[in-house]
């Protein structure tokens, strides 16, 4: 094949511009840390990663949605607590009144203090978590409790749900009407009175309704509980799930940078190399020979 | 007998062939860096021997030659190589068009990035989860709002970019358009000009050079094919004739003449509306559907959009825009549907009555009604309603019973959320969810620009392995006009030395003869 001076110098042009587009690359890959920069360079890749992403964003929100639930849990529960030791040092102070022995301003003291704790049990009730009651269901912007005597007790039992993973949601809220009820309400407001004078009713049956709602609070406490577990859990499952999916969306596109550093070391000793090549080549012809 | 002075003749025949050799090896040197320039050679050629055979030939022993001329100055090229360039040349120029059009669309749809369609639909989604976990809050309802706007704006950016390229598409169709109809306008005039020197016996070397430069640069726009035929008067043998371009269609065969040397016919394109509806070659007109000659009118006819057989408007970018405002419209519509099923905090407190309020309207409509899918995604905007009162987002299902709906019921919010996650008819072929239909689009529109870039590459090294081929025949090597001038210019001094050679057999003849004795 004949060979002329002119298809040398194209042709070192074109492998010049070659190994620059290769350069190009490797820039693009290392400035970014991404394997590519557009659909085309990999199809399959830029796919997938519209999915991972998505995947990614979901379960980041999911993680987010999971703070709420805690929130309100977390709140519940001290609600729940406050509530449990203000009832147990109203049985304490009926037990306390029961005794014969006091005089009727000793009882009248107790009575006084039960209808403290009343009070504070109604403030319970009206916890507000970011301006929401969270002791009302889903009527987040009505008092649960209102003043009275008893204090009225008008509750939502609809729960309050939170998604916390596809298709699955959990409940924030604890059954208010569990924790508040009219009949506790009534309760305490029986004691205060008989303790008063106001009325005079059975002691002994009093402390038994008061056992009563105790318990009824503590069986949904015991829920909560569990609740709490099966939250804890789920947590520790999309801490896995956000890391796995990390990893999947991370193998997806980014590049190996110990790799495309070599390559890139390589494709520089060629591209010197295509340009010392070039300079020889081109340069001398029989002209510099003739003289 | 023979002449006394034939030996000067010789001599002098020589040296003009020689020196004509030197001048155009002068001249390939000259034009060793010309685009398009095919170096040249002299033919030479045997004078007629002395003496001639005929009945009153002298009688003396054997021809003898008597001498050289340059015969023709001819160009050195092979027509094969100039085929087969061309052919790949109308693929770079086909792939390479549609190949820059998809890597403006990949620019625009910006994918797999942190601020494409999809981030966008993913964050909307993200702020209706934030308003589920905490629905009276208005900070929530706010950023629901604002990512809603921006979801619309995305896709109104992505639909209006898409137009502007496809304008500047159709810009660049017509310049082509002019770009084709000058070449074929230069070609027709060399054609002339050849017509006029060839009758005379001329190769007008040059010429053919222009005119095949011309043809290459018309192969990049459409597929050609070229015949000769010879000039009238009394040309070379060698002569390469007139030229007649052909327009070829996709499996080589002729679907018309563009130059002759009888005419010329213009390139005209017809467009119907906002696509191509026929290419018209000297009024006779190919409809779009059926043109289908590789290069780059081809490549930029189908990135714009033409008609089809069906009369659909079809190319990358109107298929791309119909699949965006397909997205939008299925899309915003099924959003609409949840969100008026819903109830807001403002229907709530005006005595729980539950209106329609849409979530996403239309621009282009004067109640925000939804109107044609065509051009939705330019469109899509909030509604008014959304727009003036935070309160008007539903968050809540109504009671099945009573009607009635809480404040803190956040199921119709996580039922709007479900809208992006949920399987939608998209497409006609099924349901897929918004991720998994755009997926898939973007994932055409990758394989679609791979495709364009691989072919564009193929392309360019076939037809760079052409060009190195016909560059080795026809490209002028320095060396070998060097040695070239060498060897001419030995012959020319030898030439000048036989005449000195004669001169002196002359000088012996008139002069020193017949002295004996003097």
């Amino acid at each position: 094949m004949r060979v002329t001076q002119s298809m040398l110098a194209s042709n070192s042009l074109s492998y010049l511009s070659k190994s620059y587009e290769k350069l190009g690359m490797y820039q693009d890959q290392l400035s970014s840390g991404k394997k590519i920069t557009k659909p085309s360079q990999d199809p399959v890749v830029a796919m997938k990663g519209v999915q991972y992403r998505s995947n990614l964003n979901d379960i980041q929100q999911y993680k987010r949605n999971l703070s709420e639930v805690y929130l309100w849990m977390d709140n519940s529960e001290a609600g729940i607590e406050q509530t449990n030791n203000a009832l147990q040092r109203v049985r304490e102070l009926l037990i306390q009144g029961k005794n014969g022995t006091l005089s009727e301003d000793d009882k009248q003291a107790i009575g006084e203090e039960i209808g403290q704790l009343k009070e504070s049990v109604m403030g319970i009730a009206n916890t507000q978590v970011g301006g929401r009651y969270i002791f009302n269901g889903t009527s987040v912007d009505q008092p649960p409790v209102t003043e009275g005597n008893p204090p009225v007790s008008t509750i939502n039992t609809d729960p309050y749900e939170v998604q916390v993973s596809p298709g699955v949601k959990l409940q924030a809220s604890v059954n208010g009407e569990n924790v508040f009820s009219s009949e506790m309400f009534q309760t305490l407001q029986n004691i205060e009175d008989t303790l008063n004078g106001a009325e005079d009713l059975d002691m002994d049956e009093l402390l038994s309704d008061l056992d009563g709602n105790i318990e009824t609070m503590s069986a949904e406490r015991s829920e909560l509980g569990a609740r709490y577990n099966r939250l804890e859990m789920i947590e520790t499952r999309i801490d896995q799930q956000e890391v796995m999916s990390s990893r999947v969306l991370s193998e997806n596109e980014d590049i190996d940078i110990e790799r495309v550093i070599t390559d890139l070391k390589t494709q520089e000793s060629v591209h010197r190399a295509a340009l010392g090549v070039g300079a020889r080549i081109i340069q001398p012809t029989l002209l510099d020979f003739l003289r | 007998m023979r002449s006394t002075f034939q030996g000067l003749e010789t001599a002098k025949r020589g040296m003009f062939a020689q020196q004509t050799a030197l001048s155009v090896t002068n001249n390939n040197i000259a034009n060793a860096n010309t685009p398009g320039y095919s170096r040249q050679r002299v033919n030479f050629e045997q004078t007629n021997p002395y003496p001639p055979s005929s009945f009153n030939r002298p009688d003396v022993t054997g021809q003898l030659g008597t001498g050289v001329e340059a015969g023709s100055i001819q160009r050195v090229r092979e027509s094969f190589l100039d085929i087969q360039y061309r052919g790949e040349n109308s693929k770079v120029g086909y792939w390479s068009t549609r190949a820059d059009a998809m890597q403006q669309m990949e620019e625009i749809m910006n994918e797999p990035s942190e601020s494409g369609l999809a981030k966008t639909m993913d964050q909307f989604w993200s702020s209706l989860q934030d308003l589920s976990v905490d629905p009276t809050n208005q900070g929530a309802r706010s950023v629901v709002r604002q990512r809603g706007i921006a979801l619309a704006e995305t896709f109104n950016y992505l639909s209006t970019s898409l137009s502007n390229i496809q304008t500047d598409l159709k810009n660049e169709m017509e310049v082509t358009e002019q770009d084709a109809n000058s070449l074929l306008r230069q070609i027709e005039g060399i054609n002339k000009q050849i017509s006029e020197v060839e009758p005379h016996g001329y190769l007008p070397n040059d010429l053919y050079d222009r005119r095949d430069v011309l043809i290459d640069e018309l192969s990049q726009l459409a597929s050609v094919k070229v015949e000769y035929s010879g000039s009238g008067g009394n040309p070379s043998p060698i002569a390469e004739g007139l030229a007649t371009v052909k327009l070829l269609d996709e499996s080589g065969s002729e679907l018309t003449t563009l130059v002759s040397p009888s005419g010329r016919k213009d390139i005209n394109i017809q467009y119907d509306g906002d696509a191509v509806s026929g290419i018209s070659v000297g009024g006779k007109v190919i409809l779009a559907a059926e043109f289908s000659s590789p290069g780059k009118l081809q490549g930029l006819v189908e990135a714009y959009g033409f008609e089809s057989e069906a009369g659909d408007v079809e190319g990358l970018y109107p298929n791309m825009l119909a699949e965006l405002d397909n997205l939008a419209y299925t899309f915003a519509q099924a959003f609409n549907t949840v969100h008026e099923d819903g109830m807001s905090p403002n229907e709530i407190t005006n005595d729980q009555t539950n209106e329609d309020i849409r979530f996403f309207a239309d621009a282009s409509s004067d109640d925000g009604a939804l109107g044609d899918k065509a051009g939705f995604a330019s469109r899509m905007t909030i509604d008014d309603q959304i727009r003036d009162s935070l309160d008007n987002i539903a968050h809540a299902i109504p009671n099945e019973n009573t009607g009635e709906a809480e404040m803190g019921d956040s199921s119709n919010v996580l039922a709007l959320a479900e809208v992006i996650k949920n399987d939608l008819a998209y497409s006609e072929d099924g349901s897929t969810s918004f991720s998994n239909y755009y997926e898939s689009v973007i994932g055409a529109m990758g394989v679609n620009a791979q495709e364009a870039n691989r072919m564009t590459e193929n392309g360019e090294q076939l037809r760079s392995a052409v060009e190195g081929r016909r560059q080795s025949v026809s490209s002028v090597s320095l060396d070998e006009e060097m040695t070239n001038m060498i060897k001419f210019q030995q012959a020319y001094n030898s030439s000048a030395r036989m005449i000195t050679t004669v001169d002196e057999m002359l000088e012996r003849i008139i002069n020193n003869m017949g002295l004996v004795g003097r």
